[in-house]
């Protein structure tokens, strides 16, 4: 469901991300912030004081939520902010209460937003710009080891700041999944040996069209053309083999492919009954905090595919007409302190920092840049036009 | 002389104020009913170019068709099967004096949410479900989705026919019938069934409607390939990539078409059954569905376990029980489980559950005395609107209805409080009342006014101290089911208040969309406290005053 809106970005951020992945000496290019002494952020700081935010973010995650909470009594704490956490269930929500709203007073201070809903914001003008260099914390993104400039193809722009890291990965019994790295052809074996137990979100679900991405990626051995803008040819040279896949695959799927989980969650569930042997994620340390909180077998492990896991970020926005943008800023500024990522990272959460002095490679799984977004689109169409009816 | 000029003089004002009156009253009636117009046109009015090239995208969809199909019958059959059900448990216990006063045990029925109640049973039966009965019930599926609905519509209806039965001298006609000769459940099906069917019209839209739109249900135990049109229209509303929001447009038209043709099956529904029961009285041809009414009687008892078994897994489930913690060792032991999450969230869930409690009691009051200022200025009007005028914010699609009063509340600038979200709440608790109302307001007995207004009562007199009075027992159902409305308000909710109040459906949703199962078990429970409360004391209520029955002395209803 990618929009088509997204213009052919991906493929610069594509090769600037393999390069920098590959010699982590180059020049670090500083962002250029704010400093948090200077006479500017006193300013935001003191008119903040006292002021609510409004933060429209996904409700559904006990993580979440509780690293939400501990956020809002350290920010009520340090700066005399008050948070508040509007939960909803779908991130479309804010972004349908912006349209509605049309540039008036908005209801929204602060939202958790990336993908399309990001592009289309930006697109409308409904997003506060130049975030990044009003908020001092943004110094410190990690941006030479993440592929947190770009959102699925929509450069930030200073629209939207990094706060976490998504990484596409299984949740796995062990027994069943004894490699490490995943490929397509792997799994195919396991779901022979194992009918009945794999299974996918219903595309265009979020983490269901990655997983077909991951797969496309395998089977064409991360062909360059998926990074860029699709055309005919490349369409009909490289899709069949993601089709004739699941041709074969779909029949040892769970329910026989007939019906699949609706969302991430559901499938969660599933495996949890264990009536399936994988659970898919984009938290890439779900699994560890899930076991430890004995919501998953002991045996779990977490599994990526072969060329790396699918990696982006996930961010915080401020609307041009928020009622509160200068505290919304300095709860960003807090978000990305190394005293809250850290929380973010070790507490219940467990997402992957986003800022140079806690990034660790050995939190993060070997990262593979998101496809171009005509794919993510061609995807999700020929899926629904071939088992969606 | 001067005694008469002031006679004339009072009588003057007297008789304007109840113009006023009357004027005002359809005022506020016309402008709670005309609201969910206003909300589908103004959401629905479309932002972008809309062509008709786009239908053809529609169309294209793969899977409409079927997706269409089965939408509908799973709304028309699941609606139809609850009823014929309803209907014959209903029979069953009302021949039988000590189980008259059924309602009190539907409370409990009545009070988990929809969403509760599909969690519930596939977890229950599904495959690796918590019992381990493999009942071939599909994890996913059509039939699983209209399971789930006819388990929670069943008892709706019964407590629908508990509110109209009230009013009809059912007895009297059993009486009757049986002195002609025909066995009682001949008499159910020819007397009694034809009369309950047209009351209950009001019922069976809006559990068809509902079924038509139902997303989060569908999403859990509905088919996915190809998915319920609902949720297709679900999707393309909440994606802002491009054409998908002219897709919504489309298919939001297409749906009011469904509403429309599921209107329409429902009145020839009505119409034929009632024929068929008139040719099948009159030939005074056998048929033999009566044999299989024992069956019924152990409906509800079955249901009651079924529930109870429920509340037993969530519960347990809030307390910390899951599939690794050793259910399935030797050495699991109650000890395992704490009250840990209830502790934690004890300071989180208090506020939104006095939120849901005090709007929903505000809504719910309105709502139902809304419904008797609409019923009553009818009535003086002495013609009655069409049901689906009234019942509009019931079968409109809610998400695109809402966002219109999200629109209009933003161009008002009214501030986000409370107030706004018990206004986007009383269309809602004014249908609902209103269809529990309606049958039971217009078979109230109007000799008791004749009596009472030969005694002298004026008309308010009348009005408050016989009709209201005979009334109570379906006022007090209807504040229950309007209240429980209130309460299971999401979208006018998170719409309106824009997360300024929260209430223990807003929080318990949200929770819905994740995977933690104790959590989602403590929300379902709390969730479900308040309408069980309401149906409860309604109940129990609702026996302390009988309903006024025709043919008074063979109507022994249950006298409390």
């Amino acid at each position: 469901m990618t929009s088509l809106l997204f213009k052919c970005l991906v493929s610069i951020f594509a090769v600037f991300f393999l390069a920098t992945t590959v010699n982590a000496n180059d020049v670090i290019k500083p962002i250029a912030a704010v400093d948090e002494n200077s006479s500017q952020w006193q300013q935001t700081l003191k008119t903040a004081r006292g002021q609510s935010v409004y933060f429209y973010a996904w409700g559904g995650s006990k993580a979440v939520n509780d690293y939400i909470r501990w956020a809002t009594r350290e920010i009520a704490q340090q700066y005399r902010i008050r948070l508040i956490h509007v939960k909803v269930t779908d991130p479309s929500e804010p972004v349908s209460r912006l349209k509605a709203e049309n540039g008036r007073t908005s209801a929204i201070d602060l939202m958790w937003v990336n993908g399309e809903n990001f592009a289309y914001l930006k697109q409308q003008g409904f997003l506060l710009g130049n975030l990044w260099t009003t908020i001092p914390n943004t110094a410190f993104l990690a941006v030479d080891k993440l592929p947190i400039t770009v959102d699925f193809g929509e450069p930030m722009d200073g629209f939207e700041v990094p706060w976490g890291i998504g990484q596409f990965n299984l949740i796995a019994e062990e027994a069943v999944y004894p490699q490490p790295q995943l490929s397509a052809k792997s799994l195919l074996d396991i779901a022979k040996k194992n009918p009945n137990t794999v299974t996918y979100p219903r595309p265009p679900e979020f983490h269901g069209t990655t997983f077909l991405k991951q797969l496309l990626v395998d089977l064409t051995e991360a062909d360059p053309r998926l990074y860029q803008l699709a055309s005919q040819q490349a369409k009909e040279q490289l899709l069949p083999a993601l089709w004739q896949y699941l041709d074969q695959l779909h029949p040892l799927l769970w329910q026989q492919g007939q019906a699949f989980p609706s969302s991430a969650a559901e499938q969660f569930l599933l495996y949890q009954q264990q009536n399936l042997s994988m659970a898919v994620s984009f938290n890439p340390n779900q699994w560890l905090k899930e076991k430890s909180a004995k919501q998953i077998s002991k045996s779990s492990v977490r599994r990526y595919f072969t060329d790396g896991a699918i990696t982006n970020s996930h961010n915080l926005a401020i609307p041009k007409s928020a009622p509160s943008p200068d505290a919304a800023k300095i709860v960003i500024n807090f978000m990305l302190s190394e005293k809250a990522q850290q929380e973010k990272f070790t507490g219940v959460w467990g997402d992957p920092s986003v800022i140079t002095a806690l990034f660790d490679e050995k939190a993060t799984m070997p990262a593979h840049p998101e496809l171009h977004s005509s794919w993510h689109v061609l995807i999700e169409e020929t899926w629904q036009q071939r088992y969606g009816g | 002389m001067a005694a008469t000029i002031r006679r004339i003089v009072q009588i003057v004002p007297l008789a304007r104020i109840r113009q006023i009156a009357l004027a005002s009253g359809w005022l506020l009636v016309s402008l709670i009913s005309l609201l969910p117009i206003l909300g589908i046109v103004v959401g629905l009015w479309p932002s972008e170019q809309i062509t008709f090239a786009d239908v053809e995208r529609l169309l294209a969809y793969q899977g409409l068709s079927v997706s269409v199909f089965m939408t509908l019958f799973s709304a028309i059959f699941s609606t139809l099967i609850s009823l014929y059900i309803a209907f014959m448990v209903y029979s069953q216990y009302h021949l039988s004096r000590r189980l008259q006063s059924f309602e009190k045990y539907l409370a409990p029925l009545l009070s988990l949410p929809h969403l509760a109640i599909a969690l519930g049973l596939v977890f229950l039966f599904s495959d690796g479900g918590l019992f381990f009965v493999d009942s071939g019930l599909p994890r996913k599926g059509l039939s699983t989705l209209i399971i789930a609905i006819v388990i929670k519509e069943v008892p709706f209806f019964l407590l629908i026919f508990s509110a109209i039965g009230r009013q009809l001298p059912i007895k009297y006609w059993l009486l009757q019938g049986k002195a002609l000769g025909y066995q009682d459940y001949r008499c159910w099906w020819f007397l009694v069934f034809p009369p309950l069917l047209k009351q209950s019209r009001l019922a069976l839209l809006a559990a068809t409607a509902y079924t038509l739109s139902v997303v989060d249900m569908s999403l859990l135990v509905g088919p996915n390939i190809p998915e319920l049109f609902a949720v297709s229209v679900y999707r393309w509303q909440s994606s802002f990539a491009a054409g998908d929001q002219v897709l919504a447009f489309w298919s939001n038209a297409l749906l009011l078409i469904l509403l429309a043709v599921s209107v329409f099956i429902l009145y020839a529904h009505e119409k034929l059954a009632s024929i068929g029961c008139k040719a099948l009285a009159t030939k005074g041809s056998r048929f033999h569905i009566g044999k299989i009414n024992p069956v019924f009687k152990a409906w509800l008892p079955m249901l009651g376990l079924l529930i109870a078994m429920m509340v037993v897994v969530f519960t347990l489930w809030s307390f910390g029980l899951n599939w690794h913690s050793s259910w399935h060792s030797d050495n699991f032991a109650f000890t395992q489980l704490s009250t840990r999450l209830w502790q934690d969230e004890w300071l989180f869930f208090a506020l939104p559950l006095q939120n849901s409690l005090l709007i929903g009691l505000l809504a719910g009051l309105l709502g139902v005395a809304f419904a008797l200022l609409a019923l009553e200025l009818q009535r003086q009007k002495g013609k009655y609107w069409p049901d689906y005028y009234w019942l509009l914010a019931i079968i409109l699609p809610q998400l695109s209805m809402v966002l219109g009063w999200q629109i209009m509340h933003i161009w008002s600038q009214g501030g986000y409080h409370s107030g706004w979200i018990v206004l986007s709440h009383l269309p809602f608790t004014f249908a609902y009342a209103y269809l529990v109302l309606k049958g039971p307001f217009q078979s109230v007995e109007p000799d008791y006014e004749l009596l009472a207004a030969s005694f002298g009562y004026s008309p308010w007199q009348r009005w408050w101290q016989v009709r209201f009075r005979l009334l109570l027992p379906a006022i007090f159902m209807a504040f229950a089911i309007a209240f429980s409305v209130s309460i299971a308000q999401y979208i006018p909710t998170l719409m309106m208040g824009a997360g300024r109040v929260t209430t223990i459906t807003t929080e318990a949703v949200a929770i819905g969309t994740g995977s933690q199962q104790d959590l989602i078990a403590l929300y379902v429970l709390l969730q479900s406290i308040l309408p069980f409360m309401a149906f409860f004391v309604a109940a129990l209520l609702a026996r302390r005053f009988r309903g006024s029955v025709a043919g008074n002395s063979m109507g022994g209803g249950s006298i409390g």
